[in-house]
């Protein structure tokens, strides 16, 4: 299998899930299997497809700070994407490219991440259903949807974590607990500055040399077809209020 | 009428149910859960509805796995979305 590889590139949220879903239609139609690095320009709130907007985000909040809000097409939590503070991937490929079992696929995929921060010297593991964890704290959550044939996983992995800012967009479930929740969640949360004095360059390099480890691959971009279908798919879903507020 | 609960695990899960006079008008069912395919939660959602009010957690349960039968659902399971059934409407 020749994996094609899409270096980093930063968009704004609704283009961002909808070139994941554009690559799906094509890995769908026979394109090459992808594993494709991105950032989020402006910041962003992504929910699960199953989460409430109104129980998870400070929509006021992220209106004043810039911050856009799009829901994505696989379940999992609420993330705050910064601009500068984490590295997201998908992978989309055939579903037959690995286990069936939900689990296991996550196992395989994350352990490329966990190959990736061992290079820059951490020891990583993955904490079932989709976390990876180091010396106990969450550093990088990851979601999966299979549709057609075609596995999707994307995820982020925080390179440097603000979680004032993080809690200052997402809810939090009691406001009477505000501080001494942000307290729990520093003491949970981990990120890959707090492991070395790495810049955020680095954790990318890690990243492609952790994910194409052992694998036949070769740098390339979207197609010409995957471009216009994103557009179009930001315009038609990611960017509606009926997407967004589905729930 | 709505219930809100942390499964062992992780996931954080809320239960809302409508009621019309003794019947389920409505159920949504919210949380950082995950579905393969993601669009059968409205059809675990309409499998509730219509039901009595009083109707029991196994009842529930069954109607929920009928639908998991072509689904797959992770971080939480149909004995807990009915089980969270009953405490919304019990409160």
């Amino acid at each position: 299998m020749n994996w094609r590889v899409l270096p980093y590139s930063e968009n704004d949220a609704y283009t961002n899930m909808a070139i994941d879903e554009a690559i799906c239609e094509s890995v769908a139609a026979g394109g090459p299997p992808t594993i494709r690095f991105y950032g989020w320009k402006p910041g962003a709130v992504s929910l699960g497809y199953f989460q409430c907007i109104e129980h998870e985000v400070d929509l006021a909040a992220c209106e004043g700070a810039g911050i856009d809000i799009v829901r994505r097409r696989t379940g999992g939590g609420a993330v705050y994407h910064d601009q500068d503070g984490e590295i997201t991937y998908s992978v989309i490929a055939s579903e037959t490219a690995f286990p069936k079992g939900i689990l296991e696929s996550y196992r395989e995929i994350c352990g490329w991440i966990i190959d990736s921060l061992a290079l820059l010297g951490m020891n990583a593991e993955f904490k079932p259903i989709n976390d990876i964890i180091v010396g106990g704290k969450k550093i990088s959550g990851n979601a999966q949807t299979r549709r057609n044939g075609v596995l999707l996983q994307h995820g982020t992995i925080l390179h440097s974590v603000d979680v004032e800012k993080m809690f200052s967009l997402l809810k939090v479930p009691d406001e009477k607990i505000r501080d001494k929740m942000i307290a729990s969640v520093k003491e949970r949360v981990t990120c890959v500055r707090h492991h070395g004095e790495f810049i955020k360059h680095e954790t990318y390099e890690a990243l492609v040399t952790g994910f194409t480890k052992g694998k036949e691959h070769a740098a390339g971009q979207l197609t010409e077809n995957e471009f216009l279908r994103a557009n179009a798919l930001a315009q038609e879903r990611y960017r509606k209020k009926e997407w967004n507020w589905m729930r | 009428m709505r219930w809100e609960e942390k499964i062992p695990g992780g996931k954080l899960v809320c239960v809302e149910v409508t009621a019309d006079g003794e019947t389920v008008a409505k159920v949504r069912i919210s949380g950082d859960f995950f579905l393969h395919p993601e669009e059968k939660i409205d059809e675990i959602e309409r499998s509730v509805e219509g039901l009595p009010l009083s109707s029991g957690e196994a009842e529930i349960k069954a109607r929920i796995e009928a639908v998991l039968e072509k689904a797959e659902l992770v971080g939480v399971s149909a004995g807990d979305l009915a089980r969270m059934f009953r405490k919304a409407v019990d409160g």
